[in-house]
């Protein structure tokens, strides 16, 4: 088992960790793009709040390729894809009451997300 | 999964208030229970996905009622325990231990 040394801890906090991956994989979506997030309910990990599952909103960047969580935490593999910060209206996600010039921004996995 | 975690949207809980002044660490054993968690990652005996997931697990009482760090020591003993480097008994021994004043 890999032993951690003091000399790799500064390398392990800088980088928090990232689990951002060199792989050329294509993205479904560019920014401007409308999208829909999926109405799927996974009984395992996900990174797919509820409160945005069948809103529609619009990719504002893409910021490239991370490990897929959904698949990682539950040991089948990375699922290497392109992570967005997807726009949605404030009133979209919580309804007339909400600010009519707000949005939210929430960072979503490719597979999270369908065309819309 | 549809866990206490995923708090976006619900009421009841009141305003977000930061601490203010907060200390990086608010006891030395949140220290070392921050070192803990990345031996044990460096170690590999869990990917940071396992790690979040293991804590979305939590009862939802007891995510609700502890604290960041007890969270993070939840996750460890978890993850130790299902990927079989400790015995549940082994757990539970130390916390009677500790428990009754012991080391």
């Amino acid at each position: 088992m890999p032993v951690l040394t003091k000399a790799m801890v500064p390398g392990l906090l800088t980088t928090g960790g990232s689990t951002r991956v060199n792989a050329a994989v294509a993205p479904k979506f560019k920014k401007g793009d409308k999208v829909k997030a999926r109405n799927i309910h996974p009984p395992g990990h996900t990174r797919l709040p509820r409160y945005v599952r069948g809103k529609i909103g619009v990719i504002e960047t893409d910021h490239g390729v991370f490990v897929l969580p959904d698949s990682n935490a539950h040991g089948k593999g990375e699922t290497p894809q392109h992570v967005y910060t997807v726009r949605f209206g404030a009133r979209e996600v919580f309804g007339a009451t909400a600010g009519p010039k707000d949005s939210i921004y929430a960072d979503l996995w490719d597979d999270y997300l369908e065309p819309a | 999964m549809n866990g206490i975690h995923d708090l976006g949207g619900m009421h009841g809980y009141g305003a977000v208030e930061p601490e203010r002044n907060e200390p990086i660490f608010h006891a030395p054993w949140e220290r070392r229970a921050f070192g803990l968690m990345l031996a044990v990652f460096a170690g590999g005996a869990y990917n940071v996905d396992e790690f979040r997931h293991s804590i979305e697990r939590m009862a939802p009482a007891d995510y609700l009622t502890t604290s960041y760090y007890e969270h993070w020591l939840h996750a460890v003993e978890t993850l130790v325990v299902e990927q079989g480097l400790i015995k549940q008994s082994e757990l539970a021994a130390k916390w009677a231990a500790l428990g009754k004043g012991g080391a």
